[in-house]
């Protein structure tokens, strides 16, 4: 990946949000994330992987109150001194919680809302509005009240809501936590297409871990606010005592080759397989 | 809880009404406020009134406006009852009639049914306005002739916000009943606006994060998505609102003669039959809304 430009950097970031809490969300966070790139987040619930996502666009420091420590630059743009509503014009976010995003009359109006900002012609709004909900699957429903969706659908809209404003990095937390099974693979699809045939980078926090290790070309895996692993999803899963040891599951694949190994059955060398295809392939020669 | 809360939006329909664009029909109803404020002529009044009932019955939102008519007009009657007995008018007062400990005043009597046509006409017409536009194609239009962008949003987001309110308002309430606290009537009622008030600042600071995030309050020049078209017949209506109730204004306010608040007189028998009406309405009123909120 040298190759690539390297679009976000974190240097020695901390952030804490204060109050009873004191100790960090995050702390010293180095992480360099090169353009195209397809980041999965990885940790259990409060390891702190919104809140590094929130770093990327500039809502903390801005937006959020608390203490922050370090430098985030994005395509060149210190957070710290940039308005949140310039690096909308870079970074779109999905955030966790989609029924608290909206606000406008109806499907269409509510994915308008970002173009109008930017000042898109009517023209290209309408095409857009056609384009994004044609991706996210919502085609119809542009003149539903957004608050009448349900939760999947909200999810989805939020969605079509970033990708309308032609972010060149997307920001997606658990973007498919009320998605069902079938729309949960939609979502990922969509997003892995966007990475391959625009070069979107795309940030995603999600435990799904099996599709993560699938799509994404890093895996960072994170533990009570610092970034324990980051590399490869095959180096990442290779290390399979650390990961068991923080709570986090693995690729089934993956670990059935440590099992293997651990029973001396088979000897695999790492890294480890972490997708169905590329364990049938290691394991052809061996059963 | 939900029994009660009438929703006062747009009625969906095709009529000329319907079709026209909102800003001479915003202009329309500014006048005929400007009218009613300016007079308290019962005829002038009435005949506002009328044409308002008019205009509800030929867009085809008399529905509508029935059920809203069913609270307001009911709790508007109490006017003519505290208006009979202590009028808003520079004494001397003329005594018709008493009535127990009261008396009942011809000043009050006129005053009462005024105010009364007054809010009637005014509430009508606006209702005529809210019920046939499209709330987006009000504000849009309004940002059209400069109204600030993020007072337009405002607008939007608070008409949002009510009817997500009320649902968490009724969420938190079957929650308190599933634990077994006092989940209707009015003890109830306080206990859940904490959470909902809570709700609601937290909803706020994440929607401006979302909005933040999605480039609202950019510096650039913005567009608008929905687009209202003013055509020709929308210009002569514009034009009419300005002329018609202005000059209407104008008259009600130079002829003196339109001062009626002496000259109509009425009888005793009259004026107890009105408020005792209007009084007996409001209780029906008052008895079914405290039914309805109980049972809710
Ligand atoms: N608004 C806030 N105020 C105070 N503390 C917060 C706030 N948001 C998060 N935290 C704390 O910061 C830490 C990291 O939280 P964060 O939301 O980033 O975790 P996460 O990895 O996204 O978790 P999840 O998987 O549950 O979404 C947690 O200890 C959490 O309690
Ligand atoms: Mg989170």
């Amino acid at each position: 990946m040298s190759d690539k430009k390297p679009i976000i950097e974190f240097k020695g970031v901390t952030f804490w949000y204060g109050g009873a809490n004191d100790k960090p969300a995050i702390k010293n966070i180095n992480l360099t994330i090169h353009e195209g790139e397809y980041v999965a987040l990885l940790g259990l619930n409060g390891a702190g992987k919104t809140t590094l996502q929130l770093c990327i666009n500039g809502v903390i420091p801005n937006s959020i109150m608390g203490e922050f420590e370090g430098e985030v630059i994005v395509y060149g743009n210190d957070t710290y001194d940039t308005p949140v509503r310039e690096m909308a014009k870079f970074v779109g976010m999905v955030f966790d919680n989609p029924e608290f995003q909206l606000s406008q009359m109806s499907v269409a109006e509510e994915i308008a809302l970002g173009m109008e900002s930017l000042g898109f012609s009517y023209d290209e709004m309408t095409k857009t509005i056609t384009e994004v909900l044609e991706i996210v699957g919502l085609r119809g429903l542009e003149d539903r009240s957004p608050f009448g969706l349900s939760g999947g659908q909200q999810q989805r809209l939020s969605i079509a809501s970033a990708l309308a404003m032609r972010p060149k990095i997307l920001v997606m937390d658990e973007p498919t936590s009320n998605v069902d099974p079938i729309g949960k693979e939609e979502i990922f699809a969509v997003a892995e297409q966007l990475n391959r045939e625009k070069n979107m980078t795309v940030i995603m926090a999600e435990h799904e871990v099996e599709v993560m290790a699938a799509y994404a070309d890093i895996v960072v895996v994170m533990h009570e606010g610092e970034i324990l692993l980051n590399g490869t999803p095959e180096e990442v899963f290779s290390n399979v005592d650390l990961i068991h040891k923080l709570g986090l599951r693995m690729p089934q694949v993956t670990e059935y080759a440590h099992r293997l190994n651990q029973l001396n059955l088979a000897s695999i060398k790492k890294p480890y397989p972490v997708t169905l295809d590329s364990a049938v392939e290691r394991f052809k020669d061996i059963l | 809880m939900q029994g009660i809360v009438i929703p006062i939006t747009m009625v969906p329909g095709n009529s000329t009404i319907h079709r026209m664009n909102p800003l001479p029909k915003l202009l329309w109803t500014l006048g005929i406020l400007a009218l009613s404020f300016s007079t308290r002529n019962i005829a002038v009044l009435g005949v506002a009134f009328l044409i308002g009932l008019l205009l509800v019955f030929y867009s085809g939102i008399t529905k509508a406006y029935v059920r809203v008519a069913m609270i307001l007009f009911p709790i508007s009657l109490t006017l003519i009852t505290l208006q009979s007995i202590a009028p808003a008018f520079p004494r001397p007062w003329t005594a018709i009639v008493g009535f127990g400990p009261f008396t009942i005043y011809q000043e009050g009597i006129y005053s009462g049914i005024s105010l009364l046509l007054r809010i009637m006409a005014m509430t009508t017409w606006a209702m005529v306005t809210i019920m046939t536009s499209h709330p987006s194609d009000i504000f849009t239009s309004l940002k059209k002739i400069g109204m600030p962008y993020v007072l337009n949003f405002i607008f939007v987001m608070t008409l949002q916000l009510i009817p997500i309110l009320q649902s968490e308002f009724g969420i938190v309430l079957n929650a308190q009943k599933s634990r077994a606290m006092k989940g209707s009537g009015f003890g109830a009622i306080l206990p859940s606006m904490v959470p909902v008030f809570v709700g609601a600042i937290e909803r706020v600071q994440q929607l401006s994060i979302s909005l933040e995030s999605r480039a609202f309050g950019s510096s650039g020049q913005k567009t608008s998505f929905r687009q209202v078209r003013m055509a020709f017949s929308d210009y002569v209506a514009l034009f009419l609102g300005f002329l018609v109730p202005g000059a209407a204004t104008y008259w009600v306010i130079v002829d003196k003669s339109l001062d009626w608040s002496h000259s109509m007189v009425f009888s005793p028998a009259f004026a107890i039959t009105l408020v005792l009406g209007a009084t007996i309405g409001f209780l029906i009123f008052v008895f079914f809304a405290i039914r309805a909120a109980l049972s809710a």
